[in-house]
């Protein structure tokens, strides 16, 4: 009932079902709960069509959800929207809105006016974020002349110039190539670090995500599938991979051996890099691996545990999900 | 310790200056992006220009035609200010809604903790008034050209233009409400425009009842100011008060069909969606 107070967003039963007429309904959202601690960037990941940009409009507003309560740092979202807004901005989906008529300054004043944040005060807090991002040079700039990336940076920025406590970033590096997306990941963990800012950030592109978020919320079909601090997730994976490498291929025989022992194990035997990859499912599997592998005659050569990225491990996650989702 | 009250807390700024800054910036926005083309303004006032000056040939050269026997031309003037006038009100907000839904920016103005109406006055109040002054040099044209001169009585001119107007930001209003829900219906925009010319030529003398229309009313008491060169307090009280209702009702009509619109549109997820 009560408004979390302690963190910066409570999201609780969170629904949202889109109906069209002659259509199926979709269920966008179902029945999500998730809380962010102050001075936190969390990752929110998922597949297309998820849910994760209606999840964050229902939280902004801007979607009326079926149900749920959300908190925005201790204010009801709904009951006590102009507190509530006065403490959250948002980038939604790119780099699309801001003006591309006028200047990046001139954004830069209107975004924040609008949170009431101006004067003499702000004008020092946009020339501060205009270093941070390298765009002191583009100050009066069209944004409308600006490379893809910069529009990016400028919309990024100008969500932040309102200085709420809590940010929702919509794939803000959808698009951007390796340099531009590794100053605004910079830009983003200075912030946090700094201003003890939170961050939500929605993204597809795992090396963003694995480099500035300690935690992670993936989303698939509406419902959230794994809630963990990046490490946990890495670590479940890595502990269940491992590949043994062979000096020399193995026999029919042997392959057949090991097959009957680790169904799922896939083995690679055309002569170059013979190997065999196994997913072990608990830590005394280890051991029996090895038996099987001396059983089958193997000439092992190294065996190492797969270094899970963020990827593998969503991309499993989600696989088993939808596996779930239809049996 | 310090990080964490400044973020639990966020930022205290007065409401009022949330609101301030809000209307503010909106306001300064029409301004700047009014002055960063400034050749969409000029080619559309030409065009004005042109239509009037066709109009004005027409009833000086062909004489006695249906239109001079039913209007002055000091009534022309006024009437086809009032158009250009009520057309800029009406598709100022129909066309601003929809690009604003389309760049994104239209959700952002939903963000304002000052609530969207304070950001979306700003706007128009200042693009009313920046159009306002060329409208003025419009006017000043128009007479140049026809050596007809108009009353400028600001005191009275500027309220009853003010509820004269209003419903036509309350069609505003509704189309694009209809527009952000139903989506590319910028067709029916222009249709508008000519159903905003009908309602300024309606004859009111002769159909009484045609007074309740939106406009008709302001358009009338506007040629009585302007033309007549009568004072606000020379009207009939009665009629201002018709003014009144029509400006007011028909405001309210129209954002009350915009009210819908926008609670269907965050049920559907429109607001930024195009
Ligand atoms: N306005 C809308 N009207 C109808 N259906 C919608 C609307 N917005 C989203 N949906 C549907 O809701 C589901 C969730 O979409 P959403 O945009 O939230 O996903 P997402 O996780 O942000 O995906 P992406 O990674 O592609 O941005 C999808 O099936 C989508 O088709
Ligand atoms: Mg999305």
């Amino acid at each position: 009932m009560g408004a979390r107070t302690d963190v910066a967003l409570a999201v609780a039963g969170l629904h949202k079902k889109f109906t069209k007429r002659h259509k199926p309904p979709v269920v966008a959202v179902d029945h999500i709960s998730v809380e962010v601690a102050y001075g936190k960037i969390v990752g929110l990941l998922g597949p297309n069509g998820a849910g994760k940009t209606t999840t964050i409009k229902c939280i902004l507003g801007l979607m009326e959800p079926d149900g749920g309560e959300i908190s925005v740092c201790g204010y009801d979202a709904r009951r006590q929207r102009a507190a509530a807004m006065s403490r959250v901005a948002a980038v939604l989906e790119g780099a699309r809105n801001i003006y591309w008529r006028l200047s990046v300054w001139e954004n830069l004043e209107y975004f924040a006016g609008l949170n009431g944040i101006g004067g003499r005060d702000g004008a020092l807090y946009f020339q501060q974020l205009l270093q941070r991002f390298g765009l002191e040079d583009k100050k009066d700039t069209t944004v409308l002349e600006l490379s893809q990336g910069n529009k990016q940076k400028v919309a990024v920025a100008c969500a932040l110039a309102k200085r709420t406590p809590l940010v929702f970033l919509d794939e803000p590096t959808l698009g951007l190539d390796v340099e531009t997306s590794y100053q605004l990941r910079q830009a983003i963990k200075d912030m946090v670090r700094d201003e003890g800012r939170t961050i939500v950030i929605s993204s597809h592109d795992m090396a963003v995500v694995q480099d500035v978020c300690e935690r992670v919320v993936i989303m698939a079909n509406g419902r959230i599938i794994a809630d963990d601090q990046v490490q946990n997730l890495l670590a479940l994976f890595r502990t269940r991979e491992y590949l043994v490498k062979l000096a020399r291929d193995l026999t029919r025989e042997g392959q057949e051996i090991i097959q009957e022992q680790f169904p799922q194990a896939v083995i690679t035997s055309d002569g170059h890099d013979p190997s065999v990859r196994v997913q072990l499912i608990n830590g005394q599997d280890i051991y029996r691996l090895i038996d099987v592998m001396r059983q089958a005659n193997a000439d092992i050569a190294s065996i190492t545990q797969e270094e899970p990225d963020l990827e593998k491990a969503f991309v499993e996650l989600v696989r088993k999900e939808r596996a779930n989702g239809n049996g | 310790m310090k990080r964490r009250s400044w973020s639990s807390s966020g930022r205290s700024v007065p409401t009022a200056m949330v609101r301030w800054r809000s209307f503010a910036v909106n306001f300064k926005k029409a301004w700047l992006l009014m002055k960063r083309y400034p050749f969409n303004l000029l080619s559309s006032l030409l065009t004005m220009y042109l239509i009037f000056l066709g109009i004005f040939l027409g009833v000086k050269y062909l004489g006695g035609t249906s239109l001079s026997a039913v209007d002055t031309l000091e009534g022309i003037i006024v009437g086809y200010s009032l158009w250009t006038l009520s057309i800029f009100a009406f598709s100022d907000l129909s066309w601003e809604l929809t690009n604003e839904a389309q760049m994104g920016t239209l959700e952002q103005m939903y963000l304002t903790p000052a609530g969207f109406a304070w950001a979306q006055a700003g706007y128009l109040i200042g693009d009313l008034l920046f159009f306002s002054v060329f409208e003025v040099a419009m006017i000043v044209l128009m007479m140049l050209t026809t050596h007809r001169y108009l009353h400028f009585d600001l005191v009275s001119i500027v309220p009853v233009l003010i509820f004269t107007l209003a419903p036509a930001y309350g069609i505003g209003f509704a189309v694009g409400g209809l527009a952000l829900v139903y989506k590319r219906i910028q067709a029916f925009f222009q249709v508008v425009q000519f159903v905003l010319m009908g309602l300024l030529v309606v004859p009111v003398n002769r159909m009484p009842w045609a007074r309740l229309l939106p406009m008709s009313e302001g358009n009338a008491l506007l040629r009585q100011i302007m033309a007549g060169g009568r004072s606000l307090w020379q009207l009939p009280g009665q009629d201002l008060i018709l003014l009144l209702a029509t400006g007011i009702g028909y405001l309210a009509l129209g954002l009350a069909a915009f009210g819908w619109a926008e609670r269907v549109a965050r049920r559907r997820g429109l607001l930024g969606q195009y």
